[in-house]
């Protein structure tokens, strides 16, 4: 009996540290996870609250969403933080770069999931999965000492001033391209692999040959998962900040931006400003910048509801 | 009578030529577009794979000659990049040390601990907008929240970039993790609660190890991100080093090598000479590349080399 006391309080104790442990763990994970929705949270209000500060410091920037004209220093008189030049730049550079993009990764991943055999796929998912994590300023650099002199040296000659040309627009859709298509393909591949093998059997049971069977089969029943994927391209596109900065080489649109020269002289669009002028600036001129992130925030933002919104839609996960 | 019967016949017979002929045209058209359809298909993949090859070769060719060069990893001097690649791998794994811990507790959390409902929910779509948060602005976020005295206020410091880069790579670690662990069957861990013992204790002996392949695979894979990044470090780490970077001080402000290959092109171009400028993004370029198909490799054997250690045993 004497002896029996030790041993069972031992035990007790044991098992209270087991349980002491456990809960220690449970609490130090609940915290871990936590812990992303707080820096969410926190990113937009760091940076929301800094970059709005800007509305209060200078009564011009009320011409934030209304003008084209950038000028946060004041070098011509007064001060001006008109955003709509970098969005034309942002906007155009994307739209293109989508609209390029999209059927070649569309068709990309039918072709590896329905038709690749399989040696050549050994060789394909391997390129796609480090041509994903490319760094974007590789691209960026390839770009510059390969692309920029080849079209400066095409359409050179015709733009006002051929000493500069080559950067701009062009060059910058043809980086995104190069930037998206793997995250688009790979995404569409995803999409496509999780419609069922019972859908691909039932239509070639029907008689159909491997392209109808793609197209009135496959397609329609991966259309929430491709359009994931275009979204999800659109985001990355807009986000996109040092590959472009590379090739845009610009400070404000050109004075003919409405002809296709526009797009080989130096340009601009929504990141490559921040990324260049963004450590030297300081006071009301950092908090202009802020308040460019912040409305790529808000842009990325709105585009992960869409995605999700489609995600929740589809049929096959 | 009977001339009206066979020319029935005859009419009927035609018909069933005429029917047989519509339907061999139809067939032939939908084999037509199907031939049709798979070229493009084929051209189209080519094309791709093609622009792709010749990316990777294009890099290679160019880098190669300096890569070859061994005054090109010296520490100083314009053209060579000592300094940056030590940066590289220093950041590396610092934000390797801070990443791993906190993203797998969450993944634990959410796939052991917690009951599948709103929180969880909630959290995946947080991880899922904080994903799509361009690599930029995470960067001004850095520099506000752990940079400045607003924040943390550590300054422009390795310590604010690996911070940063906690934030640019927590959902993929933590989606990653989760895959990892989900991954594990459900008798394992009922096996483990059967003996009697606590939840912590069975995810440390039982769901850990079983998930280790997944587990070494995320960390692979989030590796060949932190090497790539630039956005997110050039307002947090910095853009140029100290007189001397190989320490292991987390208070300086550095540079890395996708960082060094955007300053010499952009905002160091007329501080930095051109031949130098280019012969560090040549080089530091196919570098890139070379640690990036070793790190893809890497991420294949070592999970399928665990997976058979723990198999085995």
């Amino acid at each position: 009996m004497a002896q029996a006391q030790p041993v069972q309080s031992q035990a007790q104790q044991r098992v209270q540290r087991a349980r002491m442990a456990d809960q220690t763990a449970h609490i130090v994970f609940f915290i871990c996870a936590i812990l992303i929705v707080a820096v969410i949270i926190g990113v937009f209000v760091f940076v929301g609250i800094q970059g709005f500060r800007l509305f209060g410091e200078d009564p011009h920037a009320r011409n934030f969403l209304t003008s084209t004209n950038w000028d946060p220093d004041g070098a011509n008189g007064t001060t001006s933080y008109g955003t709509l030049g970098f969005i034309l730049g942002s906007v155009i550079t994307t739209l293109i770069a989508i609209v390029v993009v999209t059927p070649l990764a569309f068709g990309m991943a039918l072709f590896m999931t329905e038709i690749t055999p399989k040696w050549l796929e050994g060789i394909l998912r391997p390129l796609l999965e480090i041509f994903t994590g490319m760094p974007s300023v590789v691209i960026g650099f390839l770009a510059l000492v390969i692309l920029v002199p080849f079209i400066s040296k095409v359409v050179g000659p015709l733009t006002p001033n051929p000493a500069t040309a080559g950067v701009g627009w062009g060059t910058a859709t043809l980086v995104l391209i190069i930037m998206i298509l793997p995250t688009v393909i790979s995404i569409s591949i995803d999409a496509v692999r999780a419609v069922p093998d019972s859908v691909r059997e039932a239509s070639l049971a029907l008689g159909s040959t491997r392209w109808q069977m793609m197209r009135n089969a496959i397609i329609p029943a991966a259309t929430t998962g491709l359009a994931t994927a275009v979204v999800f391209g659109i985001a990355r596109a807009i986000g996109e900040a040092l590959a472009v900065s590379m090739v845009l080489k610009g400070t404000s649109l050109p004075t003919n931006v409405f002809t296709p020269l526009a797009f080989f002289q130096p340009n601009v669009n929504l990141t490559q400003p921040i990324v260049l002028y963004f450590s030297d600036a300081s006071g009301t001129t950092r908090d202009a910048y802020f308040m460019l992130g912040f409305l790529l925030l808000v842009i990325s933002f709105l585009f992960v509801c869409v995605s999700r919104y489609l995600a929740s839609r589809s049929v096959y996960k | 009578m009977s001339t009206q019967q066979s020319v029935s016949q005859i009419t009927s017979h035609d018909e069933d030529k005429r029917r047989l002929a519509l339907l061999e045209r139809v067939v032939q058209r939908i084999h037509n577009n199907n031939r049709v359809a798979m070229t493009v298909l084929w051209t189209l993949s080519g094309i791709v794979t093609i622009l792709f090859v010749s990316i990777v070769l294009l890099l290679l060719i160019q880098g190669i000659p300096y890569l070859i060069r061994p005054d090109f990893y010296s520490a100083n001097g314009e053209g060579s990049i000592g300094s940056q690649l030590f940066n590289t791998f220093y950041i590396l794994v610092l934000s390797e040390i801070i990443l791993v811990p906190i993203s797998l507790a969450a993944a634990i959390y959410l796939v052991e601990y917690a009951r599948p409902g709103r929180f969880v929910t909630f959290v995946h779509f947080s991880a899922e907008t904080l994903a799509g948060v361009p690599s930029l602005v995470l960067g001004l976020f850095g520099f506000l929240a752990f940079g400045s005295r607003l924040g943390l206020g550590f300054g422009t410091s390795r310590l604010t970039g690996a911070l940063t880069l906690l934030c640019f790579n927590f959902p993929l670690a933590l989606r990653l993790f989760e895959d990892a662990l989900t991954a594990v069957p459900r008798d394992f861990r009922e096996g483990g609660l059967a003996l009697g013992s606590t939840k912590w204790r069975m995810v440390r002996t039982v769901v850990l190890p079983s998930a280790l392949p997944g587990i070494v695979t995320a960390i692979i894979l989030s590796s060949g991100r932190i090497i790539g990044e630039a956005a997110a470090l050039i307002f947090t780490m910095g853009t140029t080093n100290p007189a001397n970077v190989f320490t292991l001080n987390p208070f300086i402000s550095s540079d890395n090598l996708t960082i060094r290959i955007w300053y010499v092109q952009t905002l160091g171009s007329g501080v930095v000479p051109p031949d130098a400028a280019n012969a560090v993004s040549a080089g530091a370029a196919a570098l890139l590349i070379v640690i990036l198909l070793l790190i893809n490799f890497a991420s294949r054997g070592v999970a399928r080399f665990i997976q058979r250690r723990i198999t085995a045993a």
